[in-house]
């Protein structure tokens, strides 16, 4: 900390608004927005999915958002961009992978333009925008587990499904067949294919 | 040496969640939940309920505090909240008002 400098960590995450007036160089995560009369760097690792509005911007890491920077833009080759970049100056290294619309001309038009966006919204809510944002990244994991449990279940469920409803349908019957359906409907709707295929080829 | 750090002329607005030891110098409101240390520093401000194993108050700081090993108000600090801790250490000089609780 010799300098006035501000770190966002590895293993730390911001979700919401980062302003001020000094470098940043963030290695973990932030969500939401950064606007600084400073300089932000976005490490190798690091996740930024936020609308930037810096003096300069160096990037190694991942960066999604519409980006402002009134002095410089910097792209190294590690650096994986998505999202408009407005700055006089770009620099670009081999490698870098960037995707969105540049504009190394009116700054202050396209700073009024992501301002008068952000300002949209947050009518909608701030910590809803942050949600919204954190939304694709954590989802992914989330939906391609249940097709491998569905895989399971499928194996499972035939041969759970079959003596359940032969010996016990007249007992458990109150509790169990709202939990059986369920089941059966997420298997039917989701893997019939899969087993009907191991069960020929068995 | 902390790994994050929120310089003194810096404001964040919004959640700060991490694995790691986390220094404040600026202005924090929202929420501040980490599995180490959190300082708030002398200068520091911070309006946000703050969860962390050791928490450190130098600066002001406004919200309930909930430390899993220690709380900590120094000298100059300024804590208007509840303070959820087994172990409290008030210093001399510190300003407090809230409730205190050690799960006694």
């Amino acid at each position: 900390m010799a300098d006035k400098e501000t770190v966002i960590g590895v293993e730390t995450r911001v979700s919401g608004e980062i302003r001020g007036g000094e470098d940043l160089v963030v290695k973990g995560r932030v969500d939401g927005k950064i606007q600084l009369s400073h300089a932000l760097t976005v490490e190798k690792g690091a996740v930024v999915q936020a609308d930037v509005d810096v003096r300069s911007l160096v990037v190694s890491g991942t960066l999604v958002g519409n980006t402002v920077a009134s002095e410089s833009v910097r792209l190294l080759a590690s650096a994986r961009v998505v999202g408009d970049l407005a700055s006089p100056r770009l620099i670009m290294e081999a490698g870098a992978a960037y995707r969105g619309r540049v504009d190394m001309g009116d700054i202050e038009a396209a700073r009024a333009a992501v301002a008068s966006r952000a300002a949209a919204k947050p009518a909608v809510g701030r910590t809803e925008v942050a949600r919204e944002s954190l939304a694709p990244s954590r989802v992914p994991p989330r939906v391609a587990a249940p097709p491998k449990t569905a895989v399971l279940a499928a194996k499972a469920a035939p041969r759970f499904v079959a003596p359940a409803g032969g010996e016990k349908s007249g007992e458990t019957g109150p509790a169990s067949p709202p939990a059986f359906p369920r089941v059966a409907g997420a298997v039917g709707a989701v893997a019939p294919p899969w087993a009907k295929k191991k069960v020929r080829r068995r | 040496m902390a790994n994050t750090v929120i310089g003194s002329s810096i404001v964040v607005d919004g959640e700060i969640s991490g694995e790691e030891p986390l220094v404040i110098l600026g202005t924090v409101k929202g929420k501040v939940v980490a599995a180490g240390h959190v300082s708030v520093e002398a200068g520091a401000t911070v309006e946000a309920d703050i969860e962390g194993q050791n928490v450190t108050v130098g600066g002001k700081l406004t919200g309930n505090v909930t430390a899993r090993e220690r709380l900590e108000l120094r000298p100059e600090s300024k804590m208007i909240g509840n303070a959820k801790a087994p172990r409290i250490v008030v210093a001399d000089g510190a300003t407090f008002k809230g409730n205190v609780d050690m799960d006694v």
